[in-house]
C-alpha cells in the first residue's frame, strides 16, 4: 500500500484550464487530491489549442462573422514543489496568442504575449484509509496576476481579464481500491480590477474610470477518475461549473468586456500516462468542451504536455508515513 | 502541522482583507461651489431658437408678501422638515449645477444606445426604425452624428431656457425662500441668483423632453429622473413650487422649439437606401476612380448616414463652404508613404501608441467622441466654477460647433468617398475596429478639433492643453489602423474651420 501511494503521487501533478471566452481562469490552481512528497518537484510543459466559432451574448448562442473563428494557441509552463509531504507549492505562467480565421469581417489584429503568473499553496488536510478506499480533503489557495501589459479591454483576443485573482478551493476525493475515484471541488475566485485604456466605459450604467470590476465567480468541479494499468495511466472525465456572481451581459452585437458576468458548463477528458521506460516521464492529453453558457466562448480546447517528477533534495526524515 | 494550519488561515485571512468593496464612480463628484459669476445681463444673452429671452411668456409671479406665496413658503417649510434619505441623496447629486447631471443623463443613453445593429440570420441587415422604437434592433443607433445631434439640442435648448430664466430672475428678482425664512436651509451655496423661475426646473423639464425624443425608450427613465430632479429644487430650500412651476413652462416651450427645428432639419433622410447609397459611390468612383466599401461579412448595403451633410447646420451657412481639399489619389507618392506609415504602426504595437488608439476610441458601446469632449466640458465647468447659465453656453456652442463638425466632414466622407486602409492594404490588420462609412475626413478629427476650439475659447487656460488632445485623438485614429493620417490632418484643419463660424457667433452673445 505505502508503495502504492507513493507511486501515485509520484505519478503526477496537475494542470487546471478553464477557458472562458478568452481567458483562462485559475488556469494552473492544482486541483487534484494528489500531493507530492517533501522532496519531490514536477515539471509540466504543455501546449493547448482552444477556438470557437459561437459564443453566448447573455443567454443567446450566436455566430459573429466579425470575429470568425476565434484561435488561442497557449503554450504553459508550470512548477510544482513538495515543501512538505502535506504542503504543495505551485507556480506557472502561460504564454498565448489569440487570432481570428481568415476571413472575418473585423479585420482586428489578435494579441499574445505573456498571461498571468499563478501561485497556489495545496495542503492536505485529511487523508484517511477505511476499508474499502481512501477518503482525502484538501484546501488550495492561489493567487494570480498579469505579467505583461496585455489589455484586457481587447475581446475576445485579450489574453485574460486583467485583473488579480485570490481563490480559495476545497477538494474532497473518495478512491477505491480498484483505482476507482470521485472527486467534488469548489472554489471562490476573487478577482479586483482590471485597467482598461479608456476612461469612460458602460457597463448598465455610466463609469467614469479606466478600472473594471472583474466579478468573482465560484466554481465546482466534479471527477470521475480511474487508475488503470497498474497506476500507469490516470483517466478522468471531469463536469465543471464556473459562474460569475455579478457582472453585466455582452450586449447586442458587441464586443464583451472584463465587467461581464460569464458562466459556463464544461465538460472534460483527461489522461496522464507515466511512460514506464523513462524515469520520471509524463505525457497528458486532454479535451475539454463549453457546452453551455453565458457570455461565454462555446470553446473546445485540447492540450497535450509533458511532465517530469524529480528529487529535488534527499528524502527527509518523516515522523509520520502513510 | 499546527503552525502550517495556523500559516494558512492567516494567508486566508490576509487574502479576504484585501477582497475589498469595490466602488467606481458612476458620475463627476465635485464639492458645492460658488460661482464665479452671477450673469445678472444673462437674460439679454443672444438666443439660438427664439429671437430673445422674453419670447416665451410666463405668469407674473405672486409678491412674497401675498398670501399665496406665504402659503406656499410655509408648505415648504413642512418639506424641508423632514428628508427621507433617499431625498437627501438626491439633493446631492443633482448639485445647483445641474446641467452636468443632465449632460451625463444624455452621455449614458448614448453609450446604452451606440449599438450597431447585426445581421439577420439571412445576412440581412434592419435598420432602427423610429416608427417601431423597441425594433428589434432598438431605436436610436446612436452613432457620432446621431449623438451630437441629440446634444447640440438638448444644450441649445437648456442654453435658450436659461436665458429665458435668466431675462425673468433679473425682471421680477423674487429672493428664494431660504432668504426670507431662517428656519429653511439651503442645500447649496447661496449665489444671490433670484428664484422666479427656477434654472433647475427650466433644465429638468426641457432635458426630460428633448431626450425622451432622442431616446423614446427611456421616457419612463427619464420622467422618473425629472421628477426626481424637481424634487430635489424644492427640498433644497432654494425654490417654492410657483418658482418650479414657472421653470418648467419655460422647459417645455423651449423644448417644444428645438424639437420642431430637429424635426425638419433633414436627420430623417441621413440614412439613404441602398440605391440613393450606390449612386453616391458611383459618383465618387467616375470623379476620383476609387469607392469606399464596407468590408463585414455579410457587407452592410449602406454606409452610416450618407446624406447627414444635408442635415441642417447651427452657424455654418453652407457645408461646402468648409469642404477640405481632395485626398491623395491611390497612386501618388502621398498615397504610399502612407501605406508604408500604417505598415509600420501595424507591425510595431508601442505602449504608447496602443494606448492613445484606445484612449480616443470612443467607438461602438461608449459615448462617442462628441461625448468624450462633453465629459472634458463638464471637468472645466466645474474647475471654473461656472453658473448654469454659463455651463448650457459652453454645451451649447461647444455641440453645435461639434455636429456642424460632423455635417462637413459627412460631407467630405460622402463627396471624396475615399477607402479606409483595410481595403486597399492586403491583409491589414487593425486594433481599432473600421467604422462603416468612408475614410476621408476622419470624424474623430474633425469633432475633436472643432470641440478643442470651442473649449479654447470659453477656457483660454486650457487652450494648449485642448488643442493638443485634439491632434492626439486625431493621430488615435492612424494608430488604430483605420485612417490615413491626412484624414487626421486635414481633418482636424476642418474641425477649427468649421468651429470658427460657431465662436464668430458666440463672441457677440452678449456674454463676452
Amino acid at each position: 500500500m505505502i508503495n502504492k501511494m507513493h507511486k501515485l503521487k509520484y505519478l503526477f501533478c496537475t494542470l487546471f484550464v478553464v477557458p472562458i471566452m478568452c481567458t483562462h481562469l485559475s488556469a494552473q490552481t492544482p486541483s487534484d487530491a494528489i500531493m507530492m512528497n517533501a522532496e519531490q518537484a514536477c515539471i509540466l510543459l504543455e501546449y493547448n489549442y482552444g477556438s470557437f466559432d459561437q459564443y453566448w451574448e447573455g443567454s443567446y448562442l450566436r455566430e459573429n462573422q466579425t470575429i470568425a473563428t476565434v484561435r488561442r494557441n497557449t503554450v504553459m509552463s508550470m512548477m510544482a514543489v513538495g515543501i512538505l509531504d502535506k504542503l504543495n507549492f505551485f507556480i506557472g505562467v502561460p504564454y498565448i496568442k489569440t487570432e481570428s480565421s481568415d476571413p472575418n469581417g473585423g479585420k482586428f489584429a489578435g494579441a499574445s504575449g505573456f498571461q498571468d503568473l499563478s501561485l497556489a499553496l495545496k495542503y492536505q488536510i485529511i487523508n484517511k484509509e477505511k476499508e474499502k478506499g481512501t477518503f482525502s480533503a484538501l484546501a488550495t489557495v492561489g493567487f494570480s496576476t498579469p505579467v505583461s501589459n496585455y489589455l484586457p479591454d481587447y475581446m475576445p483576443y485579450s489574453l485574460g481579464l486583467g485583473a488579480p485573482e485570490l481563490s480559495y478551493r476545497a477538494i474532497a476525493q473518495y478512491q477505491w481500491k480498484n483505482g476507482l475515484y470521485l472527486r467534488g471541488a469548489g472554489a471562490f475566485l476573487w478577482r479586483g480590477y482590471a485597467r482598461a485604456e479608456r476612461e469612460y466605459y458602460y457597463n448598465n450604467g455610466s463609469y467614469y474610470t479606466s478600472l473594471m470590476d472583474v466579478p468573482n465567480a465560484v466554481t465546482f468541479e466534479g471527477v470521475l477518475g480511474l487508475w488503470a494499468f497498474k497506476n500507469a495511466l490516470q483517466l478522468e472525465f471531469s463536469y465543471m461549473s464556473s459562474n460569475s456572481t455579478s457582472g453585466d451581459d455582452i450586449r447586442s452585437y458587441n464586443a464583451p468586456q472584463p465587467t461581464n458576468n460569464i458562466d459556463s458548463d464544461r465538460l472534460g477528458l483527461f489522461a496522464h500516462f507515466y511512460v514506464p521506460s523513462v524515469k520520471g516521464l509524463g505525457i497528458v492529453a486532454y479535451h475539454n468542451r463549453v457546452v453551455n453558457g453565458r457570455n461565454a466562448a462555446k470553446i473546445n480546447t485540447t492540450g497535450v504536455g509533458l511532465t517530469y517528477y524529480f528529487n529535488y533534495r534527499k528524502k527527509q526524515d518523516k515522523n509520520e508515513t502513510y | 502541522m499546527k503552525h502550517i494550519k495556523f500559516l494558512l488561515s492567516s494567508i486566508a485571512v490576509i487574502f479576504l482583507l484585501i477582497s475589498c468593496e469595490k466602488d467606481l464612480p458612476n458620475y463627476l463628484s465635485y464639492e458645492n461651489y460658488v460661482f464665479s459669476s452671477a450673469d445678472e445681463d444673462g437674460g439679454s444673452w443672444q438666443t439660438t431658437l427664439i429671437n430673445s429671452g422674453d419670447e416665451i411668456i410666463i405668469p407674473a409671479p405672486a409678491d412674497i408678501s401675498s398670501a399665496e406665496y406665504q402659503q406656499e413658503l410655509s408648505n415648504l417649510k413642512q418639506e424641508v422638515s423632514n428628508l427621507s434619505d433617499s431625498e437627501e441623496k438626491a439633493i446631492e447629486y443633482w448639485t445647483d449645477n445641474p446641467t452636468i447631471r443632465w449632460n451625463e443623463i444624455a452621455l449614458e443613453l448614448i453609450a446604452k444606445y451606440n449599438i450597431i445593429p447585426g445581421p439577420n440570420a439571412d445576412g440581412t441587415y434592419t435598420l432602427p426604425n423610429p416608427n417601431n422604437p423597441s425594433g428589434p434592433p432598438a431605436f436610436p443607433f446612436a452613432h457620432p452624428p446621431y449623438a451630437v445631434r441629440a446634444l447640440a439640442y438638448l444644450s441649445v435648448a437648456q442654453f435658450d431656457g436659461l436665458i429665458s430664466a435668466w431675462h425673468y430672475k433679473y425682471t421680477y428678482n423674487r429672493p428664494a425662500p431660504f432668504k426670507q425664512d431662517d428656519e429653511i436651509k439651503y442645500a447649496y451655496s447661496d449665489n444671490n441668483i433670484p428664484s422666479y423661475p427656477s434654472d433647475g426646473a427650466v433644465l429638468a423639464s426641457v432635458s426630460r423632453k428633448i431626450l425622451t425624443a432622442m431616446f423614446p425608450l427611456e421616457a419612463e427613465y427619464l420622467e422618473a429622473k425629472e421628477a426626481e430632479h424637481l424634487r430635489s429644487l424644492l427640498l433644497s430650500g432654494g425654490y417654492v413650487e410657483s418658482d418650479i412651476e414657472a421653470g418648467k413652462i419655460i422647459g417645455n416651450e423651449i423644448a417644444t422649439e428645438a424639437l420642431e427645428r430637429a424635426s425638419t432639419d433633414g436627420m430623417k433622410k441621413a440614412q439613404t437606401p441602398k440605391a440613393v447609397s450606390d449612386s453616391i459611390a458611383d459618383a465618387a468612383y467616375e470623379r476620383f476612380g476609387w469607392k469606399w466599401v464596407n468590408k463585414e461579412i455579410p457587407q452592410r448595403p449602406v454606409g452610416l448616414t450618407p446624406l447627414y451633410s444635408q442635415v441642417r447646420m447651427w452657424n455654418v451657412p453652407n457645408v461646402e463652404l468648409t469642404r477640405p481639399i481632395p485626398p491623395p489619389s491611390l497612386d501618388s507618392q502621398a498615397y504610399i508613404d502612407d501605406v508604408k506609415i500604417l505598415k509600420d504602426y501595424a507591425d510595431n504595437i508601442t505602449t504608447e501608441r496602443r494606448r492613445i488608439a484606445n484612449f480616443w476610441q470612443d467607438g461602438l458601446g461608449t459615448y462617442t467622441p462628441p461625448g468624450h469632449w462633453n465629459e472634458f466640458a463638464n471637468r472645466f465647468i466645474v474647475k471654473y466654477k461656472l453658473n448654469p447659465l454659463r455651463s448650457a453656453r459652453t454645451f451649447a456652442y461647444l455641440n453645435m460647433a461639434m455636429m456642424d463638425g460632423g455635417i462637413s466632414c459627412w460631407d467630405a466622407k460622402y463627396y471624396y468617398h475615399y477607402p479606409r486602409p483595410i481595403q486597399t492594404i492586403e491583409g491589414f490588420k487593425t486594433i481599432a475596429g473600421t467604422p462603416n462609412f468612408p475614410s476621408y475626413t476622419s470624424g474623430h478629427s474633425v469633432f475633436s478639433a472643432a470641440g478643442a476650439e470651442v473649449l479654447a475659447y470659453i477656457f483660454p487656460q486650457e487652450a494648449t492643453l485642448v488643442r493638443g488632445w485634439a491632434k492626439e485623438a486625431a493621430i488615435s485614429r492612424v494608430y488604430g489602423g483605420i485612417h490615413w493620417t491626412f484624414d487626421a490632418y486635414i481633418g482636424t484643419e476642418q474641425g477649427i474651420d468649421v468651429a470658427q463660424y460657431t465662436i464668430d457667433v458666440a463672441q457677440v452673445d452678449g456674454a463676452d
